[in-house]
């Protein structure tokens, strides 16, 4: 892969000369926290923020998406909408990355979703090697504390320079664009994959899986006793709040909505959550997950076992996102899988 | 006969408020009473008729003689829906019933003509006839009048979301009001607000009522890891609720 | 990448219409352009739109060996079903599909077959039905259960009528809750096992019917010595997409709409929350 340098005060105005050519949403202060917004000008731009409230997904798998619109009566029509709008999304850390990877494979499996690969392909991913963990972070236990793909190009920042690592050619034609053509030197190399090795030690030391990630599986398969799902799951809100801020969840519900005039409407789909107490529920009335533990337990197993089947890779990059979002605290993987080794121990060693 | 369906609106104890909200479509108004026959809208018009299919009742019932006009209009309407916080679960009115008197409330508002007037506890609608459909609020969402409203010429059964309000707001990106220090009743109510409170930068009140199986011990649970006694918990559940919340306390 | 959307329905035609029970009426759809057939396998399902309404999963109920058309069963239960039981000859629907696993159509050729169909299982288990019927030769014993609650709930009486006349075919009708007129089995559908000796290694087993039937006919059906991988039932899960990415068909690592809905019970003997 192709590596540029770039002096660190020359970061906004690189920004500011891609704005005038395509939008740019990034990350920037709202209220204490971090946000992905519209960014007017490359100085609103934070480079040292520990996680954003929402990961970039929203931006290539919106909340709500016009699937397609139709007229109804006689003569009915449908017209599929495909977002053909270029963005930008500046500063996505890695493990944020390795989550659109994770969007990415579902999306193109089988049978492809064109609405969300169209919109993926007008979008840049520019990723920021991260200086801060969040406080619930635990990324290094995901492995997702670097990526190699999934990313048009990614900054490092070495103190005076950004070390520039290209991912495609649609990021080394936009640096190009823009005159980003010197090249890292060896050293310069070496400096980033230095930092990249300490990376994984920015999250605090109580935020670690106790056993290695392969092994989650076999645990969760042993693990199928019911009590510390019903034991936690008592103090669930059933709110979905865990699924809506993870940025691997991507279920959703498909509605439709007709204008007044009741002669022409629109399908579209919307954020669901595998907590949610009616998730499984068909129109005969059997809700085939009605108990909360079977919810919660279900979103931990998809994490950890069931989307590993299917997809070769854990849908869990560790962003700590749920742990903060849960109000009564239940939502920490960190906790319930390591309370699940803990509990587990005895068994696996001698089983 | 019109083939167009007979709509009318009628209000008991409440600010007139949700009737405001559906002048308040403006154009969109138009749209609707096109496909409709408005018989009765004393908010918008001096017309009345007694014929009618769709009845939106807004307020909630405080006195025992208003029952009886209700059970009319239920027994006159083919679909009853209630309209706004007040109907739905009885709405801010309900703050009287947390008084250790009603006979103290109608002094504090009657003063010595106190002994003109009667009350009871505030309730929903559904309290004292059965009602078809919701649409929850103070006041209500526009939007979701006309969602409702779709619905129901069309013949099928509104969608009304059975889960709390922290979907939307995730689904909008909010800040969750507990991240910034304060409190807020989102968790346990439902959802079909579009998160309108918190996203404007407050907190959830609970308007539209509480869930279907609404975590109320977690929902104390977390109030009180934010500093809240119970008597301050007790009060934001009742100031919209305080039926259903007096019957799931236990 | 796709050409087209996997959410975008093709229009189809109601051609006819056919009132079976209270509930349930008949649609007998043609696609209005493009493909010739639906080109399914019995078991499968299609996505149907109201559109404005919106979507519901339903099984196809009629055998691809029955012309180029083919036949839906609908209850009317949701809003889609309402709005559907409400449309005429001539009007369009929206067709996704189809989807997802069929019966074991050619497993089953040289043995015996059981059909188990409750109540609206045997919306599905017809269209097996109609193929193995069609293709006789290929099958051995054709033995078919089928439990209602009440008489007014059996569908397709004049498929029965066909069914009872055949020598070919062994039906055993049972009724929950008879009426007078009633003069079959009683009981619930898995008082039928007794009435009819198998030769259990040879049978092919396919179970279809509402959640609660499984767990007991399962047991009858290994009690009479059915081994496992002969025994395939249909799963009914709630499906937004059909085409595993919405995800609320999902029981485990499986997905109901492509992973089923036909299982081969031994490949889901276990699995938390499937029976």
């Amino acid at each position: 892969m192709e590596v540029r340098v770039l002096i660190k005060s020359q970061l906004s105005s690189l920004i500011d000369r891609i704005i005038e050519h395509v939008p740019v949403v990034g990350v920037k202060q709202k209220e204490g926290k971090y946000v992905y917004a519209k960014l007017d000008q490359g100085k609103e731009f934070c480079p040292d923020f520990d996680v954003t409230v929402q990961s970039p997904k929203e931006f290539i798998f919106p909340p709500r998406e016009t699937l397609f619109d139709f007229t109804l009566g006689k003569d009915m029509q449908l017209n599929p909408h495909y977002s053909k709008d270029t963005l930008v999304i500046w500063g996505v850390h890695p493990y944020d990355i390795k989550a659109i990877n994770i969007l990415d494979a579902i999306f193109r499996d089988t049978h492809q979703d064109k609405h969300y690969l169209m919109r993926r392909e007008n979008t840049f991913i520019v990723g920021i090697d991260p200086l801060r963990a969040s406080e619930k972070s635990f990324w290094s236990s995901m492995e997702a504390d670097k990526v190699d793909k999934g990313f048009d190009f990614i900054l490092t920042d070495l103190g005076d320079e950004y070390i520039i690592t290209i991912g495609t050619q649609k990021g080394r034609d936009m640096l190009d664009k823009h005159g980003v053509s010197n090249l890292a030197s060896e050293t310069q190399i070496k400096a980033r994959d230095r930092v990249r090795e300490k990376q994984k030690d920015l999250c605090l030391s109580n935020r670690k899986l106790n056993f290695p990630l392969k092994m989650l599986p076999y645990l969760l398969m042993k693990g199928e006793i019911n009590k510390l799902w019903k034991e936690k799951a008592e103090k669930c809100f059933s709110c979905g709040s865990c699924n809506l801020v993870c940025p691997t969840c991507y279920c959703f519900d498909v509605q439709d909505e007709v204008d007044i005039t009741l002669t022409r409407g629109e399908r579209y789909r919307v954020w669901d959550g595998c907590l949610l107490e009616n998730f499984a529920l068909v129109a005969t009335g059997e809700n085939f997950r009605g108990e909360k533990y079977q919810r919660y337990r279900h979103r931990f197993y998809r994490k950890g076992l069931y989307l590993k089947k299917k997809y070769g890779q854990f849908a869990c990059v560790g962003c700590g996102r749920c742990a903060t979002a849960c109000l009564p605290d239940i939502a920490d993987p960190v906790d319930i899988f390591n309370t699940l080794f803990n509990s587990l121990k005895g068994v696996l060693i001698h089983g | 006969m019109s083939s167009k369906p007979k709509v009318a609106f009628f209000d008991f104890a409440g600010c007139e408020g949700d009737q405001l909200q559906i002048i308040n479509l403006e154009e969109k108004l138009l749209d609707v009473l096109s496909q409709v026959e408005i018989v009765s809208f004393r908010e918008a018009m001096k017309e009345h008729s007694d014929k009618y299919d769709i009845a939106f009742v807004e307020g909630s019932i405080t006195r025992k003689s208003d029952e009886e006009r209700l059970k009319k209009i239920r027994s006159q309407a083919k679909v009853l829906v209630a309209l706004g916080s007040c109907a739905t679960i009885g709405g801010i009115n309900s703050l009287k019933n947390a008084w250790p008197s009603l006979e103290e409330v109608k002094k504090r508002v009657y003063g010595d003509k106190a002994h003109y007037f009667e009350t009871y506890p505030s309730r929903g609608i559904d309290r004292v006839v059965k009602v078809d459909h919701y649409i929850h609020g103070c006041p209500i969402h526009r939007e979701e009048f006309l969602r409702v409203f779709k619905a129901l010429i069309m013949g099928v059964k509104p969608y009304l979301p059975d889960y709390p309000v922290c979907v939307e707001c995730k689904r909008k990106g909010n800040i969750c009001v507990f991240e910034k220090g304060q409190f807020c009743l989102g968790p346990v109510t439902r959802a079909g607000c579009d998160s309108r409170c918190v996203s404007a930068g407050s907190h959830c009140w609970g308007c539209r009522g509480l869930i279907d199986d609404p975590n109320v011990n977690a929902e104390k649970e977390v109030l009180a890891k934010y500093g809240l006694t119970v008597d301050d918990i007790l009060s934001r559940f009742r100031i919209y609720d305080d039926y259903r919340y007096e019957e799931i306390k236990e | 990448m796709a050409n087209n959307s996997i959410y975008k329905p093709e229009l189809a035609e109601l051609v006819r219409i056919e009132q079976l029970t209270e509930y349930e009426k008949l649609f007998e759809i043609a696609l209005a352009n493009g493909r010739e057939s639906l080109g399914h396998l019995p078991g499968q399902f299609v996505e149907v739109s109201v559109l404005g309404v919106g979507e519901a999963p339903i099984s196809v109920s009629s055998s691809p060996t029955r012309g180029k058309n083919f036949e839906l069963v609908v209850r009317k239960v949701g809003n889609v079903t309402k709005v559907l039981h409400e449309l005429r000859t001539g009007d369009q629907v929206g067709i996704r599909g189809p989807f997802g696993t069929h019966f074991p159509l050619e497993e089953a050729e040289g043995k015996d077959l059981l059909f188990v169909a409750g109540g609206i299982g045997l919306i599905p288990l017809r269209s097996f039905i109609q193929y193995v019927l069609d293709n006789r030769h290929k099958y051995g014993r054709v033995i078919i259960f089928y439990g209602c609650k009440t008489l007014p709930e059996q569908l397709f009486l004049d498929e029965l009528k066909k069914w009872r006349r055949r020598e070919d075919v062994e039906l055993v009708e049972t009724l929950d809750n008879p009426c007078r007129q009633w003069k079959g089995n009683v009981g619930v559908i898995t008082t039928c096992f007794p009435k009819v000796k198998i030769d259990p290694e040879n049978t092919i087993c396919t179970v279809v019917g509402p959640p609660v039937m499984y767990k007991f006919c399962l047991i009858e059906a290994r009690a009479q010595g059915i081994p496992d991988d002969n025994i395939y039932l249909s799963l009914e899960r709630r499906m937004k997409c059909g085409v595993g990415k919405c995800g609320h068909c999902q029981i485990n690592h499986i997905y109901v709409c492509q992973d089923g809905p036909v299982f081969k019970y031994s490949d889901i003997r276990g699995l938390e929350e499937a029976i």
